[in-house]
């Protein structure tokens, strides 16, 4: 399996030009071991991290557990942040990295990281059950895709919640381009089945 | 039964990158097959759905798991209450909150065989607060949330006293001694603090300075707490270490 990292992030990369000065001194701050620094760092960064960890995982313990060691790895590397991206940029990819190490670790440990659902099962599955005109409920399409194949989640993730373009989810996962454009495909099929069922 | 042939087309279309004559195509075929377009209609849904998703707080015990840690590794420490910025006082309210969980960690890590935390709350996330809804808080539910994040720093600092005083034993008389009387220290600066509280009662300065004592016993208790753990686990290295840096 590929180990390619995850470079650059659409949202973080927007965000890049903002307040550089003010993160380097935060950066500083942090560096000589202030408390309420790195607690303003954490505030700033926490929720997104969590919700990409939370959202690849699939459960809240896990989620908390790698966002601590995130945390903590990210205090222990800031030596090596020389500013050339957004302090945001620079810990997302960290994050991304370290989550998608535990994801890969796991998905060797049950076997694969993509999975048994064929197209034609998610299509036969999904075309029986419509959304209707309801809104999505939020909390509803979260418990779904915390429910989907881990390999079809972690695409779905990061192609349709976090942005990522179907080369990079490849590079990163270790899978062909085509393969995380499929999985991306199976998701969204099975989420309309999993919310279509349950509104039904 | 929606038309097989044109379900890649049709998620390539939610996608955004079907080319100009395949994308004319798949259009022309949703406006005559009712299947389809609502299998369209309902992938785009998802989508922008969750592209929509925002991020989720964590649970508030993380935080505090992460300083910690941090402080025993001797990466992280307090700045004087002079150098920091003014707060909000509903965030003592999310930090004393926090601190109840933190003292069933304590406690669980104490003794991770035999205890449990105590009524942590479940994990489930939740979206992040958002707008200026503190901004429009009356003088009342200020004070009122005052009171409850003091009322929490003290259930956190009573159930870490009991635990540590539960097992000081396991401290040497001089380790001991000199922790109680760091504890002695907080105690004076808690008290002179709630005393210009009781005086000023509208000084955020004052506020300021009780938390931030409170928040200095609860550091201290939970270095005692970590100190006796370590101690515990035969980590007299680790001890040691902690304690050069206390």
């Amino acid at each position: 399996m590929s180990t390619s990292k995850v470079t650059v992030h659409p949202a973080a990369t927007r965000a890049a030009g903002a307040g550089r000065e003010a993160e380097r001194a935060l950066v500083e701050r942090c560096r000589r071991g202030e408390l309420g620094a790195f607690e303003e760092l954490y505030r700033a960064h926490a929720g997104r991290i969590y919700g990409l960890a939370y959202r690849m995982l699939g459960n809240p313990a896990d989620a908390e557990d790698l966002l601590q060691e995130i945390f903590l790895s990210a205090h222990r590397k800031l030596d090596s942040f020389r500013g050339d991206s957004a302090l945001g940029t620079w810990l997302y990819r960290l994050a991304t990295n370290q989550i998608l190490d535990h994801v890969r670790s796991r998905a060797a440990r049950a076997g694969q990281v993509t999975d048994g659902m064929d197209d034609m099962s998610a299509f036969a599955d999904a075309s029986g059950h419509r959304l209707g005109d309801r809104a999505i409920d939020r909390v509803d399409l979260e418990r779904a895709i915390a429910q989907l194949p881990e390999g079809c989640r972690a695409a779905f993730v990061l192609h349709d919640v976090e942005g990522l373009e179907h080369q990079e989810i490849a590079d990163v996962l270790g899978i062909a381009e085509g393969t995380s454009k499929s999985q991306v495909h199976k998701a969204r099929l099975r989420l309309r089945a999993l919310l279509g069922r349950s509104s039904a | 039964m929606t038309c097989i042939n044109y379900l890649s087309a049709i998620q390539d279309l939610v996608d955004g990158t079907i080319g100009a004559i395949r994308r004319a195509e798949v259009e022309q075929h949703l406006e005559q097959c009712a299947e389809c377009r609502a299998l369209h209609d309902d992938l785009q849904r998802l989508h922008d759905a969750a592209a929509a998703l925002p991020a989720l707080s964590p649970p508030d015990g993380a935080w505090l798991q992460i300083a910690g840690r941090l402080r025993q590794e001797g990466r992280l420490h307090d700045v004087a209450p002079s150098a920091r910025a003014p707060r909000v006082h509903s965030a003592w309210l999310a930090v004393a909150a926090a601190l109840v969980i933190a003292v069933g960690a304590s406690v669980f890590a104490l003794f991770p065989r035999t205890a449990q935390p105590p009524s942590a709350p479940a994990p489930a996330p939740h979206v992040s607060a958002q707008g200026n809804a503190a901004d429009t808080k009356s003088v009342e539910t200020v004070q009122s949330e005052v009171d409850l994040a003091q009322q929490q720093f003290e259930k956190a600092i009573a159930d870490l006293e009991k635990v540590a005083k539960a097992n000081q034993q396991a401290l040497d008389p001089g380790t001991a001694a000199t922790l109680e009387k760091n504890i002695g220290i907080t105690d004076m600066a808690i008290a002179e603090s709630r005393a210009a509280v009781k005086a000023e009662p509208t000084s955020v300065a004052a506020r300021e300075t009780l938390f931030d004592a409170l928040r200095q016993k609860v550091s201290l208790l939970q270095d005692t707490i970590a100190l006796v753990n370590e101690m515990r686990k035969g980590n007299n290295a680790g001890a040691a270490q902690m304690l050069n840096k206390s």
